[in-house]
């Protein structure tokens, strides 16, 4: 008879005291999709960014694993370790650019013109073109206010989790949401009719 | 802005009417995104490959062969110096017999070795 498999906690268990690679390995396959798909989101759609983030994430959770206390889910720990390898980097980047005087600026999107949806497709395209939108209009957004609508929205998280996974207070989060969709709303404006 | 901004307990519970459509179409959009599962494509095995490599494990048979060449080694030098090595034996055995041991003497080790004994035992445990 075919086992069960095993949870999360008992591979947790088996790479914490017998370095069980084979568990890691599970545990990776498990979440990567969750992981890379959030990191794609904060990233707003820069996928490669998003794998390498993704991975460095599962590479903290590896040296870090002796130090989750199983009070949240792994894959609550797992967003927050990914929301702080993508804060940590996008401060990096910011860094660098404003380090480098001779690297031309990227010009800021000023066009606060709403997106337009698609309104003569099929399903298939009005979500792809949502898809589209939703992408550059979370651009438009700080760094802290995405990773508040991503853990909020994107991954279903209580005000309460969000601030844990951010490692910030809940009123925190609640103000980045509020101004995070102030900007949606006037970016995404056209999709209200809808 | 077209309306007041006003907070909500949580993201799940809904929100004020000014946002609702906002709130459906970022619902939405998590909705299908979560929907979308990612292929693996590799991403484990290139996590796996990047892990640091595990401490090699020492042979079996290495205890066993560092007693036996430290074994070697005593038996030679007594061997070669079989004078030195019994003036050696003698001056540690008297040594030891000529020490004057009490019975206080002796009680204050004992109480000593059960104390450190003891102490040494709770550290570990509250360690763990």
């Amino acid at each position: 008879m075919a086992q069960p498999p095993l949870t999360d906690a008992q591979l947790i268990a088996r790479v914490v005291v017998q370095d069980d690679r084979n568990a890691f390995s599970e545990l990776v396959r498990r979440h990567q999709s969750a992981v890379r798909t959030t990191l794609r989101r904060l990233t707003a759609g820069n996928h490669a960014l998003a794998d390498d983030l993704a991975q460095e994430t599962f590479m903290l959770a590896y040296r870090n694993i002796k130090s989750f206390r199983q009070e949240a889910q792994f894959s609550t720990w797992l967003y927050r370790i990914a929301t702080n390898a993508f804060l940590a980097d996008a401060r990096k980047r910011k860094e660098e650019l404003l380090g480098d005087r001779d690297q031309e600026l990227v010009p800021e999107d000023d066009d606060e013109a709403a997106l337009s949806p698609e309104l003569t497709g099929s399903d298939q395209t009005r979500r792809a073109s949502l898809r589209i939108d939703m992408d550059r209009a979370l651009a438009v957004l700080s760094d802290a206010e995405r990773a508040a609508i991503v853990q909020c929205y994107h991954n279903d998280l209580s005000h309460e989790e969000a601030a844990i996974v951010l490692d910030c207070p809940v009123g925190t989060v609640k103000t980045h949401i509020l101004r995070a969709k102030a900007k949606l709303k006037s970016r995404l404006a056209a999709w209200e009719s809808l | 802005m077209t309306g007041p901004l006003e907070m909500n307990d949580s993201p799940r519970s809904g929100s004020d009417a000014g946002d609702d459509w906002l709130d459906t179409l970022l619902r939405t959009d998590a909705r299908e995104h979560r929907a979308d599962y990612l292929d693996d494509d590799g991403f484990t095995a290139r996590v796996m490959a990047a892990l640091p490599a595990p401490p090699a494990a020492l042979p079996a048979w290495r205890k066993p062969a560092l007693a036996a060449l430290w074994a070697a080694a005593g038996i030679g030098i007594a061997f070669a110096l079989p004078a030195t090595a019994t003036d050696v034996a003698h001056e540690i055995l008297r040594a030891i017999f000529a020490q004057r041991v009490s019975a206080a003497g002796l009680g204050v080790a004992f109480v000593a070795l059960v104390a450190s004994t003891w102490t040494a035992a709770a550290l570990v445990l509250r360690r763990d």
